[in-house]
C-alpha cells in the first residue's frame, strides 16, 4: 500500500481528524489503493453499531439524530454522524443541508459529521456509507448513526448498510403510513413516530401498528413504534435504551449479518464490474458501431448489449 | 461510487448576521454546478466552521457576512482553522465588504473577496481553476 | 367603465381590427416574436365597480389612500418656505431619523450633538446584533459585532444613558420612540414602561413603534431566538400589556420589506405579510382583545418595493384594499382605523434594487421608488441614498440627492396633488386586481396550512423565498432579467467617478473600536455593584411564570431589568424554558 495511504489511516485512526477527513474523502473517490486501504482499515473495526435513520422528508431525522448522539455523548461514547442527501441528476452536484440542523453537537470532541451525496452511481450508495461506518468504526467511534431521506432507492439501500434501521414519521403528513415506501417498512427494525406533540401522533402510532399486523411477520417480532419529540428531547433516551438494546442482538444474529456480507461482498463486485464495462467500452470501437447500427435501424440495444457481453466470455 | 471527484465547498455564516439570501443563492448555484455544497445555517462560531470545514474535508470555505464584521470574524476562523491543521483550506469571502478591506482580508490569507453582482459561474470558474491550480 | 355591453362588444371588435391592420403588420415589419408593448382597453376592467374597488381616500377599502393628505402634505408648502423637512412636521414630535452606534454613552452623545443642530424628534434606535439577538456584549457571539449596525444595549442602566438626552421639553412623555427589536422587545418595552416609573410619567403617555415583528425573522432577518410558537406567546404578552397599560404605543410594524429583500416575489411578500398580520390579529383576538380597540396600533414598517414602477402602485393598491377587507371580514373589525395600513413610507425601492456598480444609477433608481411612493398617498421617497450597496455609510452628497429628489418630486413635479392618480386606469385596474388574486391564492394557500406560524415552522415559506431569491439570480445571469451596468451595458473601461464623499460624521471609527471593550468594562461594573439576590429572585419569578402558558410575563421583564438583570441574563432564562429556534433545512 502506498505510503500516503499507510500515513493517512494511521494518523485518521490515531485521533487526527484532519487526517480522517482526508482519509474518507480519498476512499470516496474511490482513489487508487483505496480497496488495500479498506482491506487495512477493516480488521481494526468490528465494535461500533451502525444504526441507520430514515423516514420521509420534513420527519426530523436530522434533529433527531442530534439528539440521540447527544445522549450517546453524555453516555461517554464517540458517535459519527454520516448525513446523506441525493445528488442532483442534472448537475452531478449536491447541497448538503443535513448538518446545519446538528449545530449543538457538531463541535463536540466526541463526535464526528460526514456529509455524503448519493452521487446517483452504480454499485449502491449504501457500499459508500458502509465504508465511512468502517472507517469510523477503526477510528475508535462506538456508535455510526447514518442518516437520510427516504425518498428514493437509493435511501432504502443505503440502510442496509446498518445494524438496525429506524423509520421516523411524522403525523400530518397526509396519509404517512401509506407513504413509507413498501421497502422501508420491511426494513424498519424501529419505528418512531417524532413531533409526537403534534395532534395525529396515537392516530399515526396506531396505524403503523395496524400496517404490520397486515404484513404479518413471519419469524420476527413485531417492531416497537416509539414516540419522541426531537425538539424538547422528549422519548429520545427511551428510543436510545431501545437501540442499544436491539444493536447487540441484530449483531450476533447470524443470520442477518450473513446475509449483509453476502450482499456487500455482490455489491463490491458488480460495482467493480460496472467500473470496468464503462472504462472498457467507453469510446471504444464495438460500442460505437453498435450505437451507429441501433441509430441506423438495423439492430436495437438488447442484440447489441448482448453481443458485447458475449465477447466478454463471462458464462462459458 | 463512480469514483469521480467531486468539489466539496463549505458556505457558512459566521456571527449574527441573519442576511441569508447571498449564501442559499451562491449554495444552489454552486450545486448547480456540480459542486457538493455544506451549508452550515446561520450563526456559526469560527470554531463550528472550522470543524466543519476539517470533518467535511472541503476544497475551499465561503464566508458571507454582511453585519460589518468580516475583518474580526475571518480572523478568529483562519485562526481556528489553523489550530485545527486546517490552514490550507482556501477561504473565499462575499456579503458587504468595502472596496477598502478588501486589501486586508487578503492580507489575513482570504484568496479573494466576491461582492454582490458577482454572477455564480465566475465563482465557480474560480473555485474549479483554483482547485486544479492551487 | 361605466360602458355597455354593447360599447365593449364594439371595443373588442374594433381591438381585434387594429391588431391585424395595426400591430401585427409592425410586429412583422420589425421581424420580432410579438410587440414588447401592452395596450389596455375597457374590456380589461368589465364589470368594474368603482366604489367597491376604489371608493375614496380615507373611507374604505382603502385603495386610493388611508385619508386624502398625509400630515406631512398639510403644510408641506408652507414648510418649504421655512426650510423644513416635508417629513417633520406636525405637532408633537414622533422620532427622529433611524440611526444607533457604539455604546449607549455614545449614542446618547449623538443624540445630544442633532438636538443642537436642530433635531426635535424622539431616539428611533437600531440595536447592535448582540442585542437584537438577545446576548450581551461579553458573549462569545459579540465578536466584533457589538455597537456596530446599532447601538449596544446589556441592561436597563445602558437604556437609561440613551434617555438622559432626552428630557425636559423633550422628556418621554412628550416625544415619541422607535425601537427596531423583535426578538426580545417584550424587554426593550419592559424598560421603556420601567423608565417612565422612575420618571414619574404616566405610562398611558407613552408613544411609539417597538418593530416587534417576530415573525419574518424566521423567513427573512434572522434575529430570532426562540421558536414560533413561544415567540407568538411574547408578541401575545406585549400585546395585551401594551393596550391595558400604554395604549398609545403601536404594537407591532410588520415589515414586508424585509421580506422582499430576501427575494421572495411581489405576490409572496403581499400574501406573507398578510398572513402574518392576521397571526398577530388572531394572536389578540385570542387573548380576548377588542379588535376594534387593538387592530389600530398594528402598523406595518412598509413592504418591499422594486423598479417595476406599475406593479409596485397596483401592489400598494391591492395590499391596502386586502388589509381592509382580511380586518373588516375575517376579523369582524368596524372601526376604520384599524383597517388602514399605516405605514410611515411606502413603495421606495430596496437595497436589492441598487447596484454596487456605477452607484450613481442608483440615485436615478431611487427616483422610480419615489414616484410610486407618491402616486400611492405616500412621502416619495428617493430611498436609499446611491452609496448604500458600497457598505461604508451614507455620504452627504448622496444624502442631500436623496432628500433633494424627495422635495423636487413634491414641490415641483407636485407628484403628491392628486390621490391615487391611476383609480379607473384599464390598466392599473386590472393589474390590481390581478395583483389582489394572486396574493389571495398565496393567502388561501398558507391559510390551509394553518396560518403564517404552521407555514414557517413547517419551513415552507423559508424554502419559498430561497427558491424565488435563486430564479431571480438565474434570471439575471442569463440576462432574462437586464439590469443596466450589471449585466447589459457593460464595457471593458469603466469609468472612474471619483465623488468626493463627505461621509456623514456619524461616529468616530477610533470610538467604535473601543465599544466592546467599554461595554465589557461596565458589565462588570454592573455585576459588581448590583445586588445579586435581587437579580436571581426576579429571574426565577420570570422562568415561573414563563412556564405557565397563560400568564403574562410583562410584569416579571420590568422587575427583571430593574433588579439589573442584563438582556442575556433575561433571554436566558427564557432559553431555558423555551428553547431555541432551530434552523429549517431548505
Amino acid at each position: 500500500m502506498e505510503r500516503v495511504w499507510q500515513e493517512l489511516i494511521d494518523a485518521g485512526t490515531g485521533g487526527d481528524r484532519r487526517a480522517l477527513g482526508r482519509l474518507i474523502t480519498r476512499v470516496e473517490n474511490r482513489e487508487p489503493g483505496w480497496q488495500d486501504a479498506m482491506k487495512a482499515l477493516y480488521p481494526r473495526g468490528g465494535r461500533a453499531r451502525v444504526f441507520g435513520i430514515t423516514g420521509p422528508p420534513g420527519a426530523g431525522k436530522s434533529s433527531l439524530a442530534s439528539r440521540i448522539a447527544a445522549i450517546l455523548l453524555g453516555q461517554g461514547r464517540r458517535v459519527g454522524i454520516v448525513a446523506v442527501d441525493p445528488t442532483s441528476p442534472f448537475s452531478g452536484g449536491a447541497l448538503l443541508g443535513d448538518r446545519l440542523r446538528m449545530c449543538d453537537v457538531a463541535t463536540a470532541p466526541g463526535i464526528f459529521i460526514r456529509s455524503m451525496a448519493t452521487r446517483g452511481t452504480l454499485g449502491g450508495l449504501c457500499q459508500g456509507a458502509r465504508d465511512v461506518a468502517r472507517i469510523l468504526d477503526a477510528a475508535g467511534f462506538d456508535l455510526v448513526l447514518i442518516e437520510t431521506v427516504g425518498a428514493g432507492q437509493d435511501e432504502i439501500e443505503v440502510v442496509k448498510a446498518a445494524d438496525l434501521v429506524v423509520v421516523v414519521c411524522v403525523p400530518g403528513q397526509g396519509d404517512a403510513v401509506q407513504t413509507l415506501k413498501a421497502g422501508i417498512m420491511e426494513i424498519a427494525d424501529l419505528f418512531v413516530v417524532n413531533k409526537a406533540d403534534r395532534e395525529g401522533a396515537d392516530a399515526l402510532v396506531a396505524d403503523i401498528h395496524s400496517m404490520l399486523a397486515l404484513r404479518g411477520e413471519r419469524n420476527r417480532e413485531a417492531p416497537p413504534v416509539l414516540q419522541t419529540c426531537a425538539l424538547s428531547g422528549e422519548g429520545v433516551d427511551r428510543l436510545v435504551a431501545a437501540l442499544l438494546e436491539r444493536a447487540d442482538s441484530a449483531r450476533s444474529s447470524g443470520e442477518r449479518a450473513g446475509t449483509r456480507i453476502r450482499e456487500e461482498i455482490l455489491t463490491l463486485i458488480e460495482g467493480e464490474l460496472a467500473r470496468v464495462v464503462r472504462r472498457r467500452f467507453a469510446g471504444e470501437s464495438r460500442l460505437e458501431e453498435a450505437v451507429r447500427s441501433v441509430r441506423g435501424g438495423e439492430s436495437d440495444p438488447y442484440s447489441a448489449a448482448q453481443a458485447i457481453l458475449e465477447t466478454l466470455e463471462l458464462w462459458r | 461510487m463512480s469514483g469521480e471527484r467531486k468539489i466539496r465547498v463549505l458556505i457558512a455564516k459566521p456571527g449574527l448576521d441573519g442576511h441569508d439570501r447571498g449564501a442559499r443563492v451562491v449554495a444552489y448555484g454552486l450545486r448547480d454546478a456540480g459542486f457538493e455544497v455544506i451549508y452550515t445555517g446561520l450563526r456559526q462560531s469560527p470554531e463550528q466552521i472550522a470543524t466543519a470545514a476539517v470533518q467535511e474535508d472541503v476544497d475551499v470555505i465561503g464566508l458571507s457576512i454582511l453585519s460589518g464584521a468580516h475583518l474580526a470574524l475571518t480572523r478568529k476562523v483562519l485562526d481556528r482553522l489553523g489550530a485545527q491543521g486546517a490552514g490550507d483550506i482556501p477561504i473565499l469571502v462575499g456579503g458587504l465588504i468595502p472596496e477598502g478591506d478588501k486589501q486586508a482580508l487578503r492580507e489575513m490569507g482570504v484568496v479573494e473577496v466576491f461582492t454582490g453582482g458577482t454572477p455564480i459561474s465566475s465563482i465557480a470558474s474560480f473555485i474549479q481553476s483554483r482547485i486544479a491550480n492551487p | 367603465m361605466s360602458e355597455t355591453q354593447d360599447d365593449l362588444e364594439r371595443i373588442a371588435e374594433a381591438e381585434e381590427q387594429w391588431r391585424r391592420e395595426v400591430l401585427e403588420p409592425r410586429v412583422k415589419r420589425f421581424q420580432i416574436e410579438k410587440s414588447p408593448t401592452r395596450f389596455y382597453t375597457p374590456t380589461a376592467t368589465r364589470g368594474f365597480d368603482f366604489l367597491e374597488k376604489v371608493g375614496f381616500p380615507g373611507r374604505y377599502p382603502f385603495t386610493a389612500g388611508n385619508n386624502p393628505f398625509d400630515f406631512w402634505r398639510a403644510h408641506a408648502e408652507a414648510g418649504a418656505k421655512l426650510g423644513i423637512r416635508p417629513d417633520s412636521a406636525g405637532g408633537g414630535a414622533g422620532a427622529g431619523r433611524y440611526s444607533g452606534y457604539g455604546t449607549p454613552e455614545d449614542y446618547r452623545d449623538y443624540q445630544l450633538r442633532m438636538q443642537s443642530l436642530g433635531s426635535r424628534g424622539g431616539p428611533n434606535i437600531a440595536f447592535d446584533l448582540v442585542t437584537q439577538c438577545g446576548y450581551d456584549s461579553d458573549s462569545p457571539f459579540a465578536l466584533g459585532e457589538v455597537g456596530r449596525v446599532g447601538v449596544a444595549l446589556d441592561s436597563f442602566r445602558d437604556f437609561q444613558v440613551i434617555y438622559e438626552a432626552f428630557t425636559g421639553d423633550r422628556d418621554i412623555d412628550k416625544v415619541a420612540s422607535n425601537f427596531t427589536i423583535n426578538a426580545p422587545a417584550a424587554v426593550i418595552i419592559a424598560m421603556y414602561a420601567a423608565l417612565a416609573e422612575k420618571r414619574g410619567i404616566p405610562l398611558e403617555k407613552l408613544r411609539g413603534t417597538p418593530q416587534n415583528d417576530i415573525l419574518k425573522e424566521f423567513i427573512a432577518r434572522g434575529t430570532y431566538i426562540y421558536p414560533p410558537r413561544p415567540s407568538m406567546r411574547l408578541f401575545r404578552d406585549t400585546l395585551v400589556f401594551c393596550r391595558t397599560e400604554l395604549p398609545k404605543l403601536n404594537v407591532t410594524s410588520i415589515g414586508g420589506y424585509h421580506i422582499r429583500e430576501a427575494g421572495a416575489t411581489r405576490i409572496q411578500d403581499l400574501a406573507f405579510s398578510l398572513a402574518i398580520g392576521c397571526a398577530y390579529l388572531q394572536a389578540g383576538v385570542d387573548a380576548g382583545l377588542e379588535i376594534d380597540d387593538f387592530a389600530p396600533m398594528v402598523t406595518f414598517n412598509a413592504f418591499g418595493g422594486s423598479m417595476e414602477l406599475y406593479h409596485e402602485v397596483a401592489f400598494q393598491r391591492a395590499a391596502r384594499r386586502m388589509w381592509a377587507r382580511l380586518v373588516k371580514e375575517r376579523f369582524g373589525a368596524r372601526n376604520p382605523r384599524g383597517m388602514m395600513i399605516r405605514q410611515p413610507i411606502a413603495a421606495h425601492i430596496g437595497c436589492t434594487s441598487t447596484t454596487l456598480q456605477r452607484p450613481l444609477n442608483n440615485a436615478a433608481r431611487a427616483v422610480v421608488g419615489g414616484i410610486a411612493g407618491g402616486m400611492c398617498g405616500a412621502l416619495p421617497a428617493a430611498y436609499p441614498p446611491f452609496d448604500e450597496p458600497l457598505g461604508l455609510g451614507h455620504s452627504l452628497e448622496a444624502i442631500q440627492l436623496q432628500v433633494d429628489a424627495t422635495r423636487i418630486l413634491i414641490y415641483e413635479a407636485r407628484i403628491a396633488d392628486v390621490n391615487d392618480p391611476w383609480a379607473g386606469s384599464y390598466f392599473m385596474e386590472s393589474l390590481t386586481d390581478e395583483t389582489e388574486a394572486a396574493a389571495q391564492a398565496e393567502l388561501e394557500r398558507i391559510d390551509g396550512m394553518g396560518g403564517a406560524v404552521a407555514a414557517i415552522e413547517s419551513g415552507y415559506m423559508q424554502r419559498a423565498i430561497a427558491r424565488s431569491a435563486y430564479q431571480r439570480q438565474k434570471r439575471i445571469e442569463s440576462q432574462e432579467d437586464l439590469i443596466v451596468g450589471v449585466n447589459c451595458f457593460t464595457g471593458p473601461n469603466e469609468l472612474e467617478v471619483s465623488i468626493h464623499r463627505a461621509l456623514e460624521k456619524l461616529y468616530d471609527p477610533a470610538q467604535m473600536a473601543t465599544a466592546e471593550e467599554r461595554q465589557c468594562a461596565k458589565l462588570a461594573e454592573l455585576r459588581r455593584e448590583r445586588d445579586g439576590k435581587v437579580v436571581s429572585r426576579a429571574l426565577r419569578a420570570l422562568e415561573a411564570t414563563a412556564r405557565d402558558e397563560a400568564a403574562n410575563v410583562m410584569p416579571d421583564l420590568i422587575d427583571c431589568v430593574k433588579s439589573e438583570a442584563t438582556l442575556q441574563e433575561i433571554c436566558d432564562v427564557l432559553r431555558g424554558v423555551f428553547g431555541e429556534a432551530e434552523p429549517v433545512k431548505l
